[in-house]
């Protein structure tokens, strides 16, 4: 092993949770799911081009329990990553950074995400 | 280097500012499609609007998770040879999959 000095992140394992890191965490996380995600976007259109056997196969299984469950997961993620990405943009341009404040947009994003992903699929 | 780090930094912003419309579209759209069967996906697609909006949609979300893997493998992998090793799968990986999803929808609408 080679020596590093460099900066490192906070180690996950011994850090003590916070509600707004916590929320800063699950912001890498869902981004990297939705990495995921566009995979499953880009071989929908891929499917779609190819032809309607393959197509309907892909449906069939968005359709099923699992299918449902990351179609349903992934909605989440995504809208999560973009009203927590509102967050951090306003954080860019020097606004709520006030713990209250910081502690309150969290919660509304949080709970922002969850109703309306739940108004997508469910309603 | 740190311009480099500061240009990055700029860019994957001006990609969330870019992306927020057209995730908003591609969710709306992607509901509605979800019930549809082949012909209807298709006749989705009939229309310029949304083939521009997937595109711009592929190419900016390609670039803004390529910055933001790139990131977190900045800050979680010490070890230089793995780190340059990942980083090089990203940049195939954000690179391939718009490219692979623009050459199909040119392939639906033609």
């Amino acid at each position: 092993m080679e020596k590093n000095s460099g900066p490192l992140s906070p180690h996950i394992q011994i850090y003590k949770w916070q509600f707004s890191s916590l929320l800063s965490i699950t912001h890498r996380l869902t981004g990297v799911i939705n990495t995921a995600g566009f995979f499953l976007i880009v071989l929908w259109i891929l499917f779609l081009a190819i032809g309607p056997e393959y197509y309907n196969f892909y449906q069939k299984f968005l359709r099923s329990f699992i299918g449902k469950f990351i179609l349903v997961g992934f909605t989440w993620s995504f809208i999560y990553h973009l009203l927590n990405g509102v967050r951090h943009l306003a954080w860019d341009f020097g606004y709520g950074y006030e713990i209250k404040t910081a502690n309150f947009s969290g919660i509304i994003v949080l709970s922002l995400s969850i109703i309306t992903t739940f108004f997508i699929w469910i309603i | 280097m740190k311009n480099h780090a500061l240009n990055k930094w700029m860019i994957q912003r001006i990609s969330a500012v870019i992306l927020l419309p057209l995730l908003l579209f591609f969710l709306y759209s992607l509901i509605n499609l979800v019930n549809q069967d082949y012909t209807g996906a298709l006749d989705f697609f009939d229309n310029y609007l949304p083939i521009i909006i997937f595109t711009l949609f592929l190419i900016f979300a390609g670039l803004h998770f390529k910055l933001g893997l790139n990131e977190i493998i900045e800050d979680y992998v010490q070890d230089e040879r793995f780190k340059s090793i990942l980083n090089r799968v990203v940049t195939l990986y954000s690179a391939i999959l718009p490219i692979i999803g623009i050459i199909s929808l040119i392939t639906i609408i033609l």
